[in-house]
């Protein structure tokens, strides 16, 4: 029986597995890059402002509250209005390029726009004054914050991630005291955080289930 | 199924019960086989499904599907920008709603509201508690008020000969226009509507004041002119009646819809169903005679089917029967005189606390006579109470008949359209949009461009009432404000703006209306506004009873005279789209009406015996034809309607309403005249043998007859209570759930429903329900979480009717979260049957294996995502649900949510009342309980331990969370056995 390829054949055929190989790569690759988060754990985002929390909270101090007003009755923390920046800022760097779009912002009364580092679904309804009132710190979610000189995410925020503090609060915990604190450390965060469960009033059974989230 | 059969089996079964105890539609109590078929299908949705592809075709489909599914998911999430307030206004934060107290006019009625504004945009309405006339409840068109602020197709701005022009130009046109008329203004012609507003009455006063010769009319199509002309004939002026339901153990309804369309309604609902409690031993007993099924002939506990020209009879053969001095009847109604000499001697035992109301179809002698009548049973000062209207009340038929003879004269040189319609809502012989054409200067206000908007030279934008300042007052005769609670969308000013602008007042608005009630603040008008705008009503604003006795001169003028045994026609205004006004409003358009279950369009009710004759069916075109006047409308058989009354409903037929409202249902106005605009005599009727598709939804959702409603008599609840109850469910397989902290739960009263569809829209204004079509309803794909079924009982010729919502049971052992292949549907710790939209593939299984029938699909994408404006209007704490996606009754799990997590954060206990579902805040009579099931001392609780509580098919052991109250009828006991 005579050969039915020719011996050149095989090259052919390596040379397409390899463009078909190379093409479907490319193909993850593209989707990959078109469908992940617009910013990545660990990724500055570029902001109007180089507004760093370094600065604000990490060498002046300034607690999470003075900006973040409402983060104790209401769903949403609160962006503070520039009038908040001008209590400062109206004496102090005022003639600084950095600041110039405040100041702007300030005088002509047009307002700033932020971009969102800390961005859920539309279809999760999170709210952060019931997590600050059982016992949240902000540091769980949105990590060592004064030592950011840009804001970046440093959580997932995904389900999966929600889930393991909604499952076991107690890992998490920290009296209300410490919640605005910056690298606090518990000596047994087990035991501390069961008895917060319980001084809290956490209802345990409820947390995982959907309606707690989802609407 | 061939139409002799069907006549045929009707012609057996009319007058004979032996049929299902409770029906829905006439076709089911004449068991046609195949209507018989279409209860069978488990998912009728589905039967209008039938592949229109190939097999071929729907592999190719498939597979495209499968190719492109992933693409689906093809893009990152849109970054989002935080957006800060330059300074934040001095307030609470802005990201809770805020409730502020207004006042709405809708369909006829006034009442207090308070508008829930998120963001600054308002998204709800809810009764304000304060307000006598609302007490917290809302009617349906109250709720769609939100929707009609933020329709899209609401006019932006000023239109001069069809093109935009600026307000600028029209403030010039508006000072020539005043410039020359200013000698003594003849020639100058307003049309307004009924003035319910002090500071336009005050506005009115000014304008007449500057322009002597000008005249004023006031025109609404949904009249109130033969109870004006009635209290003229009984007292000799106008006096509006408030009435005290309370009051009353024995009422007797001429015609009258006090539960329904007739002003007061909330009002009267929740005091007459207040007087309905079993369990406490006390009932009232109502009466209606009436030619065609209204919401208080449903709750009556005598309904007697009558022509509305004998209703007049009827009356005076009471009178008689009562001994009333000078009031003979010169014939027999027709109505048997056991039922007359049982209801006589029933008024004249609760003499002092029985009330007599007619209704406005019945004329002013009519009127005249309920007056004489309470009179004469010692009612007035208790059940009934007279007061003078502070505002001008004139008859609008009067008024337009002026207009109309003016018009003719040419003695109109300029007509002002104060919001109001009448090119289209005028009756037809008044030739309104003819005459308006030959009217030199015409200019038109309004919320719309309408048919009176492309008739008139100027088109303006009217603000809508929660865009601006005024006040109204409401039927009992208390006044409230309207505040904004947001400024204008578009470029449009109020009623008193425009107004102004020819009085040359430059006041401001707030000022305007202040200025009405400085006479009443005294000293301290900044107190007295706060006040009055927290309250959402101004304290001693209703004008005192007046003692009024009636002259029964009027018995001697009634025109003796009874109608020949024609066909009589009636009009009534419609239950959704009232006078035409909320067309383009589809939350309205697509809630079945209460009695019909129709959405979409207007009809032609005739009676089965009428249908019987003329062998008509439900959709067969009908010629209607009355002095001349002629228009062609579906027909629709209505079981209880007099057998020789056709009625139709005004509002439809609009040519021009906008996107949603334009060529749906007849023009009812075709047929009306200027001189019997509510009933005529002499019509005749003519099958055309054309058909209409009419979008019903009484044949949705059935529960196959297992005895969802039940009622009993007061007599069977005295001798057993616990009537209704089933037999204890059997136990169940299924292990317990485990407890929550809270166990929510629901009891609806059947006793108290009146049907009117209130929960059913603030349930869609609530809950992001998008409005599906015409279409997609008679496909059985409304979306409406909580609907109203509607239920006989007996013949076809007077049955009994009932109502019952209907929202998602939440049952313990659900059989909709059994079959979920991907855990769509499950249950949460404290009692919710829940409904996980991300993660509904769209199976269906749920719904098909859901008893109830109240789970929703989305067959389409039927929430508008590109319409800017609704996009406003949205509740956000609700998902907007996409296509493909399952959804039904949470509960109002927000409201829950939002209360729940109020009450962790303090550390303490929700209490009982803190979460109100959205059916349960409009529900005028309060017929919707809902709390925690748990605790022995909450609302429900205590309403689920009374022996009338009973659970919709029990037998299933659903265990369901949502139960039911059994309907208690009070009949006179020697009338039992009749309806």
């Amino acid at each position: 029986m005579s050969q039915i390829f020719h011996p050149r054949f095989g090259l052919f055929v390596k040379l397409a597995l390899l463009a078909l190989l190379i093409l479907a790569s490319a193909a993850v690759l593209a989707w990959r890059g078109l469908t992940n988060e617009q910013h990545r754990i660990g990724e500055a985002v570029e902001q109007p402002v180089p507004f760093s929390h370094k600065h604000h909270v990490g060498d002046d101090g300034i607690d999470c509250r003075y900006c973040h007003a409402t983060v104790e009755t209401d769903a949403f923390a609160g962006i503070p209005p520039i009038s908040t920046c001008m209590t400062c800022h109206s004496q102090l760097y005022t003639d600084q390029a950095m600041l110039a779009p405040v100041v702007q912002s300030w005088q002509r009364g047009v307002a700033l726009h932020w971009q969102r580092v800390h961005q859920l679904p539309d279809f999760v309804y999170f709210n952060h004054s019931i997590h600050v009132a059982k016992g949240v710190g902000c540091e769980s979610c949105h990590g060592r914050v004064d030592r950011m000189a840009l804001t970046m995410r440093t959580q997932p925020l995904s389900m999966k991630w929600c889930l393991d503090c909604h499952r076991a609060p107690q890992k998490y915990l920290r009296p209300r005291e410490q919640e605005f604190a910056m690298g606090w450390k518990p000596q047994d965060q087990e035991k501390l955080g069961l008895a917060l469960v319980e001084r809290y009033h956490v209802d345990t059974r409820r947390l995982t289930d959907c309606s707690v989230c989802h609407r | 199924m061939s139409r002799p059969t069907a006549l045929d089996a009707l012609r057996t079964r009319l007058g004979d019960a032996r049929g299902p105890r409770y029906w829905r539609a006439l076709e089911e109590l004449i068991e046609q086989p195949d209507w018989r078929d279409r209860l069978q299908e488990a998912f009728p949705q589905l039967s209008q499904l039938e592949p229109k592809v190939d097999r071929r075709g729907f592999l190719r489909l498939l597979g495209a599907s499968l190719a492109l599914a992933g693409l689906g998911a093809c893009s990152r999430p849109p970054q989002e920008q935080l957006v800060p307030w330059v300074r934040r206004p001095d307030e609470l934060p802005p990201a809770l709603p805020r409730f502020y107290a207004s006042t709405l006019a809708c369909a006829g009625d006034v009442a207090g509201v308070l508008v829930e504004t998120h963001q600054g945009r308002p998204t709800k309405i809810e009764g304000n508690p304060a307000h006598p006339m609302s007490l917290g409840a809302t009617s349906p068109a109250m709720q769609a008020a939100v929707l009609e602020l933020w329709d899209p197709d609401r006019s932006q701005a000023p239109l001069r000969e069809g093109v935009p022009a600026s307000w600028d130009e029209f403030r010039e046109q508006a000072e020539a226009l005043a410039a020359r008329h200013a000698r003594d203004g003849r020639g100058l012609h307003v049309l307004g509507g009924r003035i319910d507003s002090p500071t336009l009455a005050a506005q009115r006063a000014a304008w007449l004041a500057r322009f002597p010769g000008s005249r004023w009319f006031q025109y609404e199509p949904v009249d109130e002119d033969n109870a004006l002309a009635g209290a003229r004939l009984a007292f000799g002026t106008p006096l509006r009646a408030r009435y005290r339901f309370d009051q009353a153990k024995v009422v007797l309804a001429l015609e009258a819809d006090f539960l329904g369309s007739l002003p007061g309604a909330l009002r009267h609902a929740r005091d007459f169903t207040g007087g309905r409690q079993p369990e406490a031993a006390v009932f009232n007993r109502l009466y209606a005679v009436e030619a065609s099924p209204s919401l208080t002939g449903a709750k009556a506990d005598h309904r007697w089917p009558l022509a509305s020209a004998q209703v007049g009879s009827f009356a005076l053969e009471l009178g008689e029967l009562l001994g009333l001095p000078g009031v003979h009847a010169a014939q027999s109604s027709g109505i048997a005189a056991r039922r007359l000499r049982a209801l006589a001697q029933d008024l004249q035992a609760q003499r002092g606390s029985a009330l007599v109301l007619a209704g406005r179809t019945q004329p002013p002698w009519v009127h005249a006579l309920a007056h004489l009548l309470n009179e004469a049973l010692g009612n007035v000062g208790r059940t009934v109470e007279y007061y003078a209207p502070p505002e001008p009340w004139e008859s609008a038929g009067e008024g337009l008949r002026e207009l109309i003879a003016a018009m003719a004269a040419g003695r109109v040189d300029t007509l002002l359209v104060l919001d109001g319609n009448p090119a289209y809502a005028a009756p037809v012989d008044a030739r309104f949009a003819e005459l308006l054409a030959k009217v030199p200067h015409r200019l038109h206000l309004g919320l719309y461009r309408d048919e009176t908007a492309s008739a008139c030279q100027w088109h303006l934008p009217r603000s809508h009432a929660l865009e601006s300042w005024s006040d109204l007052r409401a039927t009992d005769g208390s006044a409230s404000l309207v505040q904004p609670v947001i400024t204008p969308l578009y470029d449009s000013r109020s009623v008193h703006e425009l107004l102004a602008m020819f009085l040359g007042d430059t006041r401001g608005e707030r000022e305007r209306v202040q200025a009405t009630w400085r006479g009443q603040a005294g000293a301290d008008l900044d107190g007295f506004w706060t006040a009055s705008l927290q309250a959402g009503v101004i304290a001693r604003s209703a004008p005192p009873a007046r003692r009024a006795p009636v002259d029964a001169a009027f018995l001697a003028q009634r025109p003796a005279a009874a109608e020949p045994a024609s066909l009589e026609l009636l009009f009534a205004p419609d239950p959704t789209v009232w006078d035409g006004r909320y067309a383009n409003n589809g939350w309205l358009q697509e809630l079945p009406k209460p009695l019909t279950t129709l959405t979409w369009s207007n009809v032609a009710l005739v009676s089965p015996e009428l249908a019987l004759a003329h062998g008509l069916e439900n959709g067969d075109a009908l010629e209607l034809r009355i002095e001349g006047r002629h228009t062609q409308a579906p027909v629709w058989v209505m079981p209880g309607q007099a057998a020789r009354s056709v009625t139709v409903c005004l509002g439809y037929g609009r040519r021009a309403a906008g996107r949603v409202g334009e060529r749906l249902g007849f023009d009812a106005y075709a047929l009306r005249s200027l001189a019997a605009p509510w009933r005529g005599g002499g019509l005749q009727i003519n099958r055309t043998g054309a058909r209409y598709a009419l979008a019903t939804t009484q044949r949705h959702h059935a529960m196959e007859g297992r005895a969802p409603v039940r009622a009993g008599t007061l007599e069977d609840f005295r001798v057993h209570p616990a009537f209704a109850k089933d037999p204890p469910a059997p136990p169940s397989l299924y292990p317990d759930r485990p407890r929550g902290e809270y166990a929510w739960g629901m009891s609806v009263d059947l006793n108290a429903c009146i049907g009117c569809g209130a929960c059913t829209l603030a349930c869609q204004a609530e809950n992001n329900i998008p409005v599906v079509g015409a279409e997609e309803v008679e496909r059985g794909r409304e979306m409406h979480w909580i609907r109203v079924d509607r239920y006989y009982e007996g013949e076809a010729a007077a049955p009994r009717i009932h109502h019952q919502p209907v929202p998602c049971m939440h049952c313990e052992h659900a059989p909709c979260e059994m079959v979920c292949p991907v855990g769509a549907t499950v249950h949460d710790t404290e009692g919710l049957n829940v409904q996980v939209y991300n993660r509904c593939v769209g199976t269906r299984f749920c719904s098909n294996n859901c008893p109830y029938k109240v789970r929703r699909f989305n067959f389409l994408q039927y929430s508008d995502l590109a319409t800017e404006s609704l996009k406003a209007q949205r509740n956000p704490d609700v998902s907007v649900r996409n296509r493909g996606v399952m959804e039904k009754c949470t509960y109002c799990i927000q409201r829950i949510e939002t209360a729940h997590i109020a009450a962790d954060r303090e550390g303490r206990r929700i209490t009982d009342g803190e979460v109100l579902t959205a059916c349960q805040a409009a529900c005028p009579t309060q017929a919707i309980v809902f709390g925690d099931q748990q605790d022995p001392a909450t609302a429900v609780s205590r309403q689920k331990a009374s022996p009338r509580n009973y659970a919709l098919l029990e037998e299933l052991n659903t265990r369901p969370h949502t139960t039911y109250l059994a309907a208690i009828r009070n009949p006179h006991p020697a009338l039992e056995d009749d309806a």
